[in-house]
This record gives C-alpha cells, structure tokens and sequence, in this order.
C-alpha cells in the first residue's frame, strides 16, 4: 500500500488534532503522570482512529505499519513528533508497541490481538552499541573470534539483565537474541522471564522501568537465515532510533511552546524577558536545535531500506545532543518555575535524557560508527 | 579468579617499560623530584589543605556517609507532603546535624561550632569543602543542612554583634542541642526571581512584599517564593520594601515563623533535591519589632547582595560535589559492569571518557578551592564566575555519566539520574547562570569603561 505524501500530510493533520485534543489533554498535568487506566483508554483511542494496529500485517495506516517508500515514512516519523510533542511517554509505548508488531509481521509471528500495548520491544542488547561489532556484522564483515563472543555475549539475555521500558502491564517481550552466529528474535512471555521492577525512572513518567533475564534461552525463539537475520534486524534498528528522534524532536516542540509562552509573558528588569539578548540566545539555541532535528528527520523519510544505519546512527548522536541541550535551555528561561514539576520543562529535560539514552544510547555510536565504515574491534 | 594487574592497553606497574618503577630507583636528587607516591585522589587533595580545614573535611565526609547516604533515596522517593510537615528521615538527619555542629560552624565556640584552628581561613572556604561532600550523598539533603545557613548569613553580614549574639546565638545554641533550628533566607518574590539577584532589574521591579510602619516596630505583607527550607523554617531574613518606596528601600527583617500572619502557603514538588523544601511564604499583617531590623533600614539590599556573593561560591561546590558523586558513580559501574567478558575500565574509550569527567571534576575544584581560598570578602565577579562556570561544568559531568551507563543510566538504581535532576538546580538558583554571567560583567564593569586601561584576566 502506498501513501502518498499528500495522503501523509491529511493523515498527519488528523494525528495532530487527535495528539493535542487528547493525549496532550489528559497527560496536562505533567506532575501527575497518567496511569495504566488512563494509557490503556488513550490507546484504545489511538487504535480506533488508526495509529495503533492489533494485527502484525501492512492493513491500515498507522505507525510502522509502511516503511517502504517515503510517503509511509514521512508519515511514521510526523505522527511520532506529533505524539511525541503531546507526550513523549506515551509516544514511547506506542512507537515500541507498532515496531514490536512490525517485527512480529516480518517474523510471521502472532501476536495477543486482545491487548494492545500487551507487546514492547527491545532492539538492542544488554548495554550500548555492542561497540563495532553489531555494525560490522551488518556489513557482512568477517568477523573475528572476539567480536562473534561480544556480539554473544551483548545478546545473551540469561547472563545480562537487560533494561526494558514499557507501560506497566506488558505481557510479551521481543528482543534480539544471538543464535548459531546471527541474530535471532525471540518472543518471551513475562511469566517465564525473571523481571524485576525498577523504582521511578528518570523520564517517561507514565512508563515504567524493568530489569529482565531470561533463564531458558531458546523458548519462543524465531531462526533466521543469514539474510534475512541482517535485514530484519538492520531495519529495526534504524526505525527504532528514527523513532526515539521522532518523540524527542516532538518533546522539543513542546518545550519550544512553553519557552516562547513564558518568555512573552514574564517581566525581569522592566520588560518581557524576550527582550532581553540572554533570553534571546536561550530561544535561538532552542530554535537551532529543533531545526537541526526537523531537516534530519525530513531526510530519513525514505523507504526503510534507503536509509542508511551509519546515517542514522550519526544523525541521532548530533541530533540528541542539541535536543538534550535546547530541552535544558527551555528550563532555564524559565528560571525557578522550570524546576517544579507543575510547570513542564523540567519533564521535557528528562524525557529527553531518557530517550538518549534508550536503545544503546549515544556514547557508543562512534564506535558503531567506526565499525561501519569498516574498522575493526 | 585473579585480579587483573593492569588495565587493557597499559602496562602494569611493575613492567620493566613503565616509568613509575624506574623513578624509584633513579639517584637521589632525580627520585626526590620525579618519584611520587600514588594516593587516593582526594586522599592527595589533604596535602593541599590547612590541616583545620582538611580535618572538617574528613568529618563531613564520615557525617555524609554514615547518615546522609543510608536516607538519601528513600527521602528523594518519598511522597510530597504538604507544607509543615517532615519525613522523620529527614528530621534525624536534622537532629544529628545539628548535635555535630553542621548547623553552626560559621561562628567559632561558643557561640557556634567552628574550630578554633580554622579561624585563619575564610569560612566561606570550611563551607565549601562541606558542601561538596553532602551534595555528593545527597543533594536534597545538603540543601535542607545549607539553606539554613543563606539564612543566616544576613545576621552576620549585618555586622551588629548585638544581632548575632541576640539572634544567632540561640539557633545555634538550639541546633547543637538536637533541637534543630532552621533559617530561611527569603528574597524571591512571585514574577520577580532575577530582579531581586540582579541590580538593573531591580531598579525597574516593584517590590512584591512591603512593610508598613506600626507601633513598636512593622507590618510585613505579600509573597516570597521558592524558598528553600522555608516550610520547616523557625525564623527567616525577609526582605520587604518600605511602604511607599522602590527597591533602594529593601530591608532585612527578622522574623518569627510562629508569629501571627506568617503562613507556609504551599511547597513545591520539584524535579529534585526532593529532600528539601521549597516554600511558597505568605505574610498577612505580619508584626516584626524593630528591633528584629537586620543591618538597618534601607540596607537590605546591600545584605542581599552581600549573601548571594557569600554563597555563590558553595553552591559552586555544589557542583563539584554532583561531578564527584557522577564520576564516582560511572567509575565504579566501569568497573563491574561488563560487556563481552571484560570490564568496562578496560575499553580504551571508557577511560577516555573517565578520564575527561576526572579532569572536569577536578578542574572545578580546583576553582572553587582558588576562589574560596581568598574569599574573605567573597567579590561578586569572582563569586558569579565560579557558581555559573562550575555548575555548568557540573552539569555536562553528570551527564557524561548517564551517557556511560546508557540504557541503564534512566535507572534510579543506578544513581546517576538523581545526581542529574539534583545538579540541574544549580544552574538555576542563587541566580541562574545566565544572571551570574552579567553579574561578573556588572562587578567589572568600571575597569571595562576605562578604555586605556590594560585588562589583566
């Protein structure tokens, strides 16, 4: 199915409304997160409207569920910013749940039709980038002894606890394993992993946080061969970070509001605070890093598999940086008020640390980097 | 299994290639120039201290670990309570904090706790090195011990031994009974946070908080905002305008929390350093006798001025307290955590990133101690400089440690992600960074003019 990127820009338009009418509206209170209840509802919502499939073919338009031509992309990537500009929590949920459901379609797996945030995703292994090798191995390099054993080791799943991100009540995780030399996935089911419940993470407050291992490595396992273990995998990847940037890039948007609201309205020194050069500045690095975020995500509405993983990995490493930073700039135009809880900004701030930090983070993308363009561990 | 005797990439100490075992057997004159010992890093920073001062180091570190750092997450998690009231958890910090002297080591015995062998060096200098070591156990907690002590710093500042020995004396004859006493230092009035830290803006501010002349002394009305420890407060240094007068009127008034017409109208729930308050204080015909005037009528915001050029330093320390805490905190999970079965520490990239949040980490003390060294009277350019300059640093430190832990860094069982919400505040308070930038500007601002004039920096 094709979406043309003038059926993109309607459907957006719809995503929009449906963005600030509700979800924007009932996650107002930014010191009181929503609940299960509430995200469950939000999502049936989201469901009924089209941006939230149950089924794990390509039958209708929501996230995800297109990624091979631009139209589908631009399409992906807006409603992501869009949500992700309401709330970035739920933006989160839906965005793992839908990349959940595209890997399960790839997969051919079935997946709970009943529950809709029932399923998360894991795309990565138990800490960062798996340095080089995860890249190199994509590349269809020779790997050596050493990398084949951290690339095992980064996806064994028993040995490491692996940092899961979810709405509190998933039932079905599915994450990469490696198995006989490539990436397998694997569909694990909550009550057989050993999960441990975090305290109140840093961000995605309306999220929750979980340590999980799994002591039977091969239950609900899904081989692939050679090639299609490195397709499937290498367009996961690539849509998850494009997603993270996506919400991040909408947080921002949010951020940018509030900003230029407060900065319109505040008086320090006689005169609104937009006038003066201080402010000024704070504003202008906002602007800068939305914009840097608008024309990297504009250029990864591309078919999937035009889209290259080094690109990618790049662009999200910059395009963090500059949104954590401008996130940090919104808090401190608004100076105390910023602070508390009730007022927003400090959220975004936090919001946008985690979505740095999710899916290996950024630290290790030189080193993916590295390995992509063909150096070795 | 053995512990490795080197890092990855490196030599181990004992090789015939490594410097370090050669410059103790080099003669005499080149091994007393070249060999040193290898110490603890802030082990090392000892020899660098007046003994006085490097002994109360020491203490609040030991007071920080043994009673803060055990209280520390459940205080940060604890649910908000509403205004007046105290985790217990809290209280007995405050109880022992008090009992140790932490509450009164600005005066020397009797009158307070400071040791008599530290009196040769600026207390601003005995405050920072505490500082630093409670904002590494705990932000939330350092600020409910520190707060106090802004607040009273306008009764020494005022420089009336009547109002010290009158007024000081008892809060801190009261803390060190375990009976704690806290002061709050209230400038901050709702939709004028920067005009009250910074001179232009307050020539043009309208005063929100005024006092009215009464009998037998005044009248205090309005609102004082985010004022940390203000709803667990006994006593506060208000800052209120004269009736009828702008800003140049501003005036110290000290005032009792219990009187009638003061009211804890509301605490804030913030992004961190949970474990301290931030009040929302509402003065409704407010009595204060005269002679709870601080410093003089129409010398309030000189005091003001003054305090904030007091405690900018510290709340720099603050800062390096959270680059410690995070650079500690990444150290250790470098160590432990590993990834295809080597430790962390020994990929050559995490040491470079160690060795950078080292560096900044000690970089920023090394400001500090610089500033804090000669702050006898704490100069407002030097002062600004070392708050907006260390904590912005602080900052990008904490930040490198979540950057480290990736996906495990969002964990609060990995205490990276409070030190971050903790430090974020630094950048705010005392004036924002942004304000303590022009300050610097304004406090040089008559050499800048001078055009002929050479500027040393």
């Amino acid at each position: 199915m094709i979406v043309e990127r003038e059926d993109s820009a309607l459907l957006l338009a719809e995503v929009d409304r449906f963005a600030r009418e509700r979800v924007a509206a009932a996650t107002a209170r930014a010191e009181t997160p929503i609940g299960a209840a509430v995200l469950e509802q939000l999502s049936q919502e989201a469901a009924a409207l089209g941006l939230l499939s149950t089924a794990t073919g390509e039958s209708g338009f929501g996230i995800w569920e297109h990624v091979d031509h631009a139209g589908a992309m631009a399409f992906n990537i807006g409603a992501l910013t869009q949500l992700g500009r309401a709330n970035a929590g739920v933006a989160f949920a839906w965005h793992r749940t839908a990349l959940a459901r595209w890997v399960a379609g790839q997969l051919a797996l079935e997946l709970d039709a009943a529950s809709l945030l029932g399923t998360t995703l894991v795309s990565t292994g138990h800490y960062g980038l798996a340095r080089t090798s995860v890249a190199r191995w994509l590349k269809s390099a020779a790997l050596h002894g050493d990398e084949v054993a951290l690339l095992a080791d980064w996806l064994d799943r028993g040995a490491h606890a692996t940092v899961v991100v979810a709405p509190h009540a998933w039932r079905t995780l599915l994450w990469p394993v490696w198995s006989d030399g490539r990436i397998a996935w694997q569909l694990a089911h909550r009550d057989r992993l050993d999960v441990q419940p975090c305290r109140a993470q840093h961000g995605l407050d309306e999220l929750a946080a979980f340590q999980v291992r799994d002591a039977s490595s091969t239950a609900g396992l899904k081989p692939l061969d050679d090639a299609a273990s490195r397709l499937i995998y290498g367009r996961t990847l690539k849509m998850d970070m494009i997603g993270l940037l996506a919400i991040a890039a909408g947080a921002l948007v949010r951020g940018q509001e509030l900003a230029t609201d407060y900065a319109a309205i505040r008086t320090q020194g006689g005169k609104i605070i937009a006038g003066h050069p201080a402010v000024q500045r704070m504003l202008g690095d906002i602007e800068i890093a939305r914009h840097h975020a608008d024309v990297a995500l504009a250029s990864l509405a591309r078919p999937i598999d035009d889209i290259d993983a080094g690109a990618v990995a790049a662009t999200r490493v910059s395009a963090h940086a500059l949104l954590c930073d401008a996130a940090n700039q919104v808090v401190q135009v608004h100076g105390g008020i910023g602070y508390m809880c009730e007022a927003g900004p400090e959220k975004i701030v936090r919001d946008q640390n985690m979505l740095k930090l999710q899916a290996g983070g950024t630290r290790e993308a030189h080193a993916f980097l590295a390995g992509w363009i063909g150096a070795f561990a | 299994m053995s512990a490795p005797t080197h890092l990855e990439g490196h030599l181990p100490a004992d090789h015939p290639l490594s410097p370090r075992r050669q410059y103790r057997d080099l003669p005499l004159i080149g091994r007393s120039l070249a060999n040193y010992p290898v110490k603890d890093l802030w082990e090392t920073d000892f020899a660098r201290l007046p003994g006085p001062l490097a002994r109360q180091r020491r203490r609040a570190r030991a007071f920080a670990e043994q009673h803060l750092v055990p209280v520390a997450d459940e205080l940060d998690l604890a649910a908000h309570l509403p205004a007046g009231e105290c985790h217990l958890a809290a209280l007995e910090v405050l109880r022992e904090a008090g009992r140790q002297g932490w509450l009164s080591y600005f005066l020397p015995r009797p009158l307070g706790s400071m040791p008599w062998r530290a009196l040769p060096y600026p207390p601003i200098w005995q405050c920072s090195l505490i500082v630093e070591e409670f904002s590494r156990a705990c932000g939330g907690l350092m600020l409910l011990l520190s707060a106090h002590h802004l607040g009273a710093m306008p009764l020494l500042l005022s420089g009336n031994v009547r109002n010290i020995l009158r007024h000081l004396g008892p809060v801190y004859r009261s803390c060190e009974r375990g009976d704690p006493h806290l002061v709050a230092f209230a400038i901050t009035e709702p939709g004028a946070g920067s005009d009250v830290e910074e001179g232009e803006g307050a020539a043009r501010a309208h005063p929100g908080v005024v006092a009215t002349p009464t009998t037998g002394g005044w009248l205090l009305n309005g609102r004082k905002c985010f004022i940390s420890g203000g709803d667990l407060a006994r006593t506060a240094t208000v800052f209120a305008a004269l009736e009828g007068e702008g800003m140049e009127s501003w005036t110290c008034f000290y005032v009792d929390c219990a009187a009638p017409g003061f009211r804890v109208a509301r605490t804030e729930l913030k992004m961190g350093m949970r474990a301290s308050g931030a009040a929302e204080l509402e003065f409704t015909d407010l009595f204060v006798p005269h002679d709870r005037v601080i410093g003089g009528l129409r010398r309030g915001w000189a005091i003001n001025r003054a305090t904030l050029n007091a405690s900018r330093i510290p709340v720099a320390a603050m800062g390096v307290g959270f680059a410690r805490a995070a650079t500690e905190t990444a150290l250790d999970f470098a160590k432990r955590y590993t990834l295809g079965g080597r430790a962390l520490i020994h990929y050559q990239d995490v040491q470079l990133h160690l060795a950078t949040m080292v560096a900044e980490t000690r970089a920023i003390r090394s400001l500090v101690w610089q500033e804090a060294r000669g702050a006898w009277q704490p100069r407002q350019l030097n002062a600004s400089m070392c708050k907006f300059h260390a904590t912005d640093r602080a900052q990008v430190v904490c930040e490198m440690a979540m950057d480290l832990l990736a996906d495990h860094g969002g964990l609060h069982e990995r205490k990276v992600e409070k030190i971050f919400r903790d430090v974020r505040l630094t950048r705010i308070f005392e004036g924002t960074n942004q304000i303590n930038r022009l300050s610097l500007m304004e406090d040089w601002q008559d050499q800048l003019l001078d055009v002929d004039q050479h500027m040393g920096v």
